[in-house]
């Protein structure tokens, strides 16, 4: 059974329509990479597999829940799927450690010693368990956003999400945070990652798509899509980026 | 049966479902609390013997005002018309006033010159850290210890100033002023108009047009032509509002209410359109949220309320509601009295200049040995006036100062560089770059303290100047009318806020639109 | 010291006469700076001013008729507040030390700025007589007078600069004791002239000289030791970081103490308390530890979301029922705890802490309001307990007390994304702060009587706190709401993201950081708040400006001091302006040693 089943969603903001009609589907421990130009709606569909946004047509069901406007789906989806954004969106006012542990204990309801000690596993995971008492503003940007892989991770979801995670880092920091994403790709986790790294694409998803203007235009395996791309849409955009 | 529960906890755990129940059941609380304060209200004052009542606006209240329109009220209305002129005085000319002094003290605090940035500093900490309200009263005790007027101080004067207040020479008021206020308004735009068009022929042309060289020679011209008679010109519009005045008289009442619901109906309409409109794109039809569903709900009610209100009975029925007494509006909106007053205004039949410019008067009034200013001639500023006008105007000049400073400070690092290495001189790099720059981040901060200039003057109550919370607190003494007093009150100084803000929200949003 | 006259003069050079125009403008602001220190010196020692209105009527400004017996509890109202001050000052010290040349260098400036006014001050005064009215010349200074005070403020001058010489460096922080000894010192010795009444209570001439302050130089002399005693004990405990937390909810309850316990002192009923107060606070006791020890045992857990239900089901019925203040405020206690719990008593430490935090919260919410609703049993004559610098203070703090959980409030609904609250949120805020503050207190003096119910009565000061809580709560609301927008759109997307509750979020992500961004608003706030109190005098309440103007200027029993109210107004602006000066100035310093401003 696929965990994430998106039939013709569509989504309009005011007069414009963001969403025209976007199907696909994700088995489990998948790795699916998304890519196409700016504005067509990349981040609105992601966004709406976690209700951050709620799409207006269509149907979209995780891990056999659908989401609908029931608080309790809402509340079950929200810690089944975590997410990372392009700017890190860390909380200020908290520690690397206190920004991990604040779901568990205070949605989970887990008690603070079990997930500190979560927490100090997953900054190890991510490679930086020396930084756990520093504020997210003393870290660089690539630390920063493997904390927001960690937070995400300390709820331990099923399903996780990546808004262009890479964008707003330096080259050289953009290795770091794409050696974590494959490791946790390698470990099976079901991940959807919005990115322009096709390295990454090529070398652990499991299929990527081309979104142009709301809709999909090109679904394929990474090899087929960067070597024999079936759309000419597609041929256009790999000329643009490579 | 199973089914249909599970249904009904679906519904309820449906977040949009949630959204509007706990809105609508805030709002019911709130409702009901204040109703609940309302019965109390209503029960209190039925004990009282005092029941709530707009009658004392028609009564005469027997008490005379130190200074204003009506010094001898023939009604609470009348009383309360005073109270607002005396404020809307000081806060018209407090704004104009601190504006100048603002600017030039926030310059002076920029200013490399040690002892006037200094002497500019130290009045602002001077200021800033002490009440108002000490400052006014200080401010009258300063005159109060001015020596008395004497016989020997009796005459003509181009400036007074004794424990009875301050006086001044002043151009006064004719009968014509109206009329000339009215056309140097229209002068003003034709002289605008003039160095627009002036601008433009350059710019098509190429060749020097002096614009502002014929802009100034138009406002001087017909300023000349009009001060000498030219004026009477604007007598056609008193002409065409003696004519409406009329013509309104003779239609029934029902035909503004009439109007004013068309009105109230097409505005909610075409904004329903509107919305409706704006999530349509092609064929594709957006789906509405709940959101908009409420917004176009709220404004058709506020239509159909407003429409209800319009006529009778429901209309009187809610007022009568609301405010505890039969209305006593004029179902015409007092119109007719509107433009009769403009035709009495500007009436080509009047002549002379409009403005004398008179010396300030000792007056002996009649053989008794009270002395006074005259307020036939010349300006003489009360005790009060003037202590609470010096008062809001120092204090909203040393705010306005640090507003002036901070808006220099925020534009002139970059730019400054940038104009100095245009070739600027710095004279004109204040004037031509920075000010107007500044001025934009200045507004909506300097709206802000005309607001609490605006309100500030209420403190005038405490020297005596007649103002309109004096003016009230007079009024319900002398009634028991607390409550509709404080309604007034309320409705006056929203208006008034309102005026102000939508004023500094038109100039905002103009130099904004220069912006782009 | 080597002074290098040829960079001296250049640098006078270039800032006062750079230009045609700017030396003008220095002759020109010079003139009217000297003109206006001229004229004011000889206003304030002309002959006709009496200042002994001033000075002889301290006590009255201060508490106006508090019963002198009663005066040790403002004694220890102002010695608690110098304590808590000192312990802040040496637990929050910075590591900023001065050297004592530097400080020689500001006193030598001070010194010099008071020689040169003392050479330019004008030897004569105009004055209109009282009797015949013709201005006359009065001499107010003369060389007799000033040319000992310039030698010995000469000397004092060279004093420093030997001083300055001495190579010594201290903390910042050990300054402000100087400072304070300064007038410690000066009460003890400075003399300055009284007035004495004879047996016919007549006044007696000349006015001998006394020691300034002779009844309260003992009180000050102890305060000023448990000042420099509790900044020890601040320093000795500076990296206890419980210590810090307990000082800083001191703070936030002191005011509450002093005005509930010490300012008044409370008429307790012990049959009442026998009976009433002390098994709803046992009670209370047991159902809190129990709820902290037995949650996340299996069985109760499943019960736990309809307790809370439950629990507020009767919170909300008891806020509206007829039952003692105690359980009204206990159960809303019980309801805060009741809904972190879950979260933090989940291991034994946890726990502990908790139970700890509970029986403190618990304890002090009772010991408050026993004190808070009972009657005092303190009598003044006239009007309340409050009166002069007191009530000044008690609105000031009580106002900003109240207005800021209002304000909070206020401004989460009016950024909610709920557009009814938006707008009922929104429509208050708009419509308080469109009415002057002077309105709203006339409503809180004539007409909120109206809409309260019968036989409900609150004293004139109550109702101008209630009005004063909104006013300012509006006022807040609008700063907070600056603080709201600052933060920026992600945030609130990344804690949805983990599942946060509305809830949650705002206690938790929202405002710790909208908070943090008006720190420096809250001080302004309180100035502003200072000064608006002086508005009470106009509705007739006995506050510090009420006394100068209204009860000074009319005084003619014993001494006459009828029509001396100019004299008090400067004194009435001098101390407003040092209070609101020194806040000002305080709060700008912290604000940039907090590093507001980056985030
Ligand atoms: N909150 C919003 N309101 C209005 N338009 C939006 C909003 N969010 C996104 N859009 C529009 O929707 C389109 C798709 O946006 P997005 O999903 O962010 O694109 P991508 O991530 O592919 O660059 C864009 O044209 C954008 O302008
Ligand atoms: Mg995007």
């Amino acid at each position: 059974m696929s965990i994430i089943e998106a039939k013709d969603v569509k989504k309009w903001f005011g007069d414009f329509q963001a969403l025209k009609g976007i199907s696909m589907e994700i088995q489990e421990g998948e790795v699916l990479v998304v890519c196409g130009p700016s504005g067509s709606g990349k981040s609105t569909f992601i966004r709406c597999i976690n209700r951050l946004e709620q799409h207006q047509e269509g149907s979209i069901i995780v891990d056999g829940i659908e989401l609908t406007n029931d608080i309790k789906n809402i509340e079950a989806i929200r810690s089944e799927v975590g997410m990372v954004f392009q700017s890190f969106n860390l909380f200020p006012h908290l520690t690397v450690l206190q920004n991990i542990t604040l779901a568990p204990t205070w949605v989970r309801k887990k008690s603070k010693s079990d997930s500190e000690q979560k927490a100090m596993e997953l900054l190890e995971r991510v490679g930086i368990p020396e930084q756990a008492n520093k504020f997210p503003g003393q870290l660089s940007g690539g630390q920063q956003q493997r904390v927001a892989i960690a937070r995400a991770l300390a709820m331990e979801p099923k399903i996780m999400l990546f808004d262009e995670p890479t964008s707003a880092l330096d080259p050289e920091m953009i290795k770091e945070v794409l050696d974590v994403m494959k490791e946790l790709a390698k470990s099976g986790m079901t991940m959807i990652v919005v990115t322009h790294e096709m390295g990454f694409a090529k070398e652990v998803a499991d299929r990527v798509m081309l979104f142009d203007d709301g809709l999909m235009v090109e679904e394929n395996t990474p090899n087929e899509f960067f070597d024999n791309p079936k759309n000419d849409r597609t041929k256009l955009f790999l000329s643009q980026i490579l | 049966m199973v089914k249909l529960l599970s249904k009904i906890g679906a519904f309820f755990r449906n977040v949009v479902v949630l959204k509007w129940a706990v809105q609508f059941i805030f709002l019911g609380g709130l409702i009901a609390l204040i109703f609940n304060y309302l019965n109390i209200a209503v029960g209190n004052l039925a004990n009282t013997n005092i029941a709530f009542s707009w009658g004392f606006l028609g009564e005469t209240p027997g008490v005379s005002i130190a200074e204003g329109l009506y010094t001898l009220p023939k009604s609470g209305l009348q009383m309360l018309q005073t109270g607002m002129l005396n404020m809307l005085r000081i806060t018209v000319t407090g704004i104009i006033a601190a504006t100048f002094f603002g600017t030039i003290l926030g310059i002076a605090r920029l200013s490399n010159n040690y002892i006037v940035e200094k002497t500019a500093t130290s009045l602002l900490e001077v200021v800033r850290n002490v009440p108002l309200l000490v400052q006014i009263l200080f401010f009258q005790a300063l005159i109060l210890s001015l020596p008395r007027l004497e016989v020997y101080d009796v005459g003509s004067v181009l400036f007074h100033a004794s424990s009875k207040g301050v006086a001044l020479s002043w151009p006064n008021r004719q009968d014509g002023a109206w009329m000339f206020m009215l056309y140097f308004l229209i002068t003003l735009y034709i002289s605008n108009r003039v160095y627009k068009q002036r601008v433009k022929l350059l710019e098509e042309q190429g060749r020097e047009t002096k614009p502002f060289l014929w802009s100034l020679s138009a406002l001087v011209i017909l300023f000349a032509v009009g001060w000498y008679g030219g004026y009477r010109i604007v007598g056609i519009i008193g002409f065409v509002s003696g004519f409406i005045s009329q013509g309104l008289e003779v239609l029934p009442g029902i035909f503004y209410q009439i109007l004013l619901s068309v009105v109230a109906g097409y505005i909610s309409i075409t904004s329903v359109r509107k919305q409706i409109s704006s999530k349509r794109s092609g064929e594709l039809q957006g789906k509405y949220s709940d959101d908009d569903y409420f917004k176009m709900i709220i404004t058709i009610v506020i239509a159909i309320v407003f429409i209800a209100l319009m006529f009778a009975p429901v209309g009187q029925g809610i007022a009568k509601f609301l405010v505890g007494d039969e209305p006593t509006f004029k179902s015409d909106w007092g119109l007719p009295q509107f433009f009769g007053g403009i035709s009495n205004a500007l009436d080509w039949s009047i002549t002379g200049a409009p403005y004398e410019l008179n010396m300030a008067e000792i007056e002996q009034v009649g053989t008794t040995k009270f002395k006074k200013y005259s307020t036939e001639v010349g300006k003489s500023l009360t005790v009060g006036y003037f202590a609470t006008w010096l008062g809001v105007v120092i204090y909203t000049a040393i705010f306005i100062s640090e507003i002036v400073r901070a808006g220099i400070m925020a534009v002139s690092k970059g730019q400054s560089e940038a104009g100095l290495s245009l070739g600027l001189r710095r004279s004109s790099l204040l004037r031509l770059i920075v000010l107007p720059q500044a001025v934009r981040i200045m507004l909506p901060p300097m709206g802000n303290q005309y607001l609490n200039l605006a309100k500030n003057t209420s403190l005038g109550i405490a020297v005596g100047f007649p103002e309109v919370v004096a003016v009230g607190q007079t009024l319900y003494n002398q009634e028991g009318q607390t409550l509709p007093v404080f309604l007034i009150w309320m409705i006056f100084f929203s208006t008034v806020s309102l005026t102000l803000s939508t004023i500094v929200n038109y100039y905002n949003r103009k130099l904004k639109i220069v912006e782009r | 010291m080597n002074i290098d006259i040829k960079k001296q003069t250049r640098v006078i050079k270039e800032n006062l006469f750079s230009s045609p125009v700017s030396t003008l403008l220095t002759f020109i602001t010079s003139y009217i700076m000297i003109s206006f220190f001229r004229g004011m010196f000889g206003f304030a020692t002309a002959p006709d001013k009496d200042w002994l209105s001033v000075l002889n009527n301290m006590q009255l400004y201060m508490v106006q008729a508090y019963p002198e017996s009663d005066f040790i509890r403002i004694w220890i109202c102002v010695g608690l507040g110098f304590i808590f001050s000192g312990l802040s000052v040496g637990l929050w010290e910075t590591e900023e030390k001065t050297s004592l040349s530097k400080l020689c260098l500001t006193f030598s400036k001070i010194v010099s700025g008071i020689i040169f006014l003392t050479i330019i001050a004008p030897t004569n005064s105009v004055v209109v007589s009282t009797a015949t009215g013709i201005r006359e010349q009065v001499e107010v200074f003369s060389y007799a007078e000033r040319i000992p005070l310039l030698s010995i403020l000469i000397g004092l001058l060279v004093v420093f600069f030997l001083i300055s010489k001495i190579n010594l460096s201290f903390n910042k922080s050990l300054l402000v004791s100087i400072y304070l000894f300064v007038p410690i010192i000066l009460l003890w010795i400075m003399k300055i002239p009284t007035i004495q009444l004879d047996s016919e209570n007549q006044r007696v001439f000349p006015d001998p000289l006394m020691p300034i302050a002779n009844s309260t130089k003992i009180p000050w002399t102890l305060i000023w030791i448990s000042f420099v005693v509790a900044y020890l004990v601040g320093v000795y405990f500076k990296n206890k970081k419980q210590f810090k937390n307990a000082v800083s909810i001191s703070w936030v309850l002191l005011p509450l103490l002093i005005f509930s316990w010490i300012f008044k002192k409370p008429l307790i009923d012990l049959n009442e308390l026998i009976r009433n107060d002390i098994p709803v606070f046992i009670g209370f006791l047991l159902i809190g530890v129990l709820t902290i020890y037995l949650i996340n045992n299996k069985i109760v857990e499943k019960f736990y979301s309809y307790y809370l239900g439950f629990l507020v089901v009767v919170t909300i019925a008891s806020l509206f029922l007829k039952v003692i203040l105690l359980v009204k405020a206990a159960l809303l206690l019980l309801l805060l705890f009741s809904a972190i719990i879950p979260a933090v008593s989940t291991s034994a430490k946890g726990k502990r802490s908790l139970t700890i935090v509970w029986i403190v919260s618990l304890t002090t919410t009772a010991f408050l309001l026993e004190g808070g609703t009972s009657t005092t049993q303190i009598v003044v004559p006239g009007s309340s307990i409050f009166g002069g610098f007191s009530l000044t203070w008690l609105l000031a703090i009580f106002g900003t007390y109240v207005s800021f959980p209002l304000g909070v409030l206020l401004a989460l609904g009016r950024n909610s994304s709920l557009p009814i609250i938006r707008g009922v949120c929104t429509g208050i805020i708009e419509l308080v702060r469109s009415v002057p503050y002077i309105t709203w207190l006339f409503f809180a003096s004539v007409t909120m009587a109206v809409f309260l119910p019968d036989g409900v009565e609150f004293n004139l000061i109550v109702r101008v706190l209630i009005v004063t809580a909104f006013f300012s709560g509006a006022y807040f609301a609008e700063n907070i709401r600056g603080g709201l927008q600052s933060i920026p759109k992600g945030q609130f997307e990344a804690a949805d993201a983990i599942g946060m509750n509305t809830v949650q979020k705002t206690s938790l992500i929202v405002l710790p950081q909208a908070l943090r961004a008006i720190v420096p608003t809250l001080v302004s706030s309180i100035i502003t708040s200072f000064k608006d109190s002086s508005l009470v005098t106009i509705i007739g309440l006995f506050d510090f400006l009420t006394i100068g103007r209204m009860v000074i200027g009319n005084q003619s029993i014993p001494i006459n001091f009828i029509g001396h109210d100019r004299e008090n107004l400067l004194f009435i602006a001098f101390v407003y302006w040092i209070f609101t000066f020194t806040l000002s100035r305080r709060s700008m310093k912290f604000e940039k040693r907090l590093g507001l401003g980056e985030r």
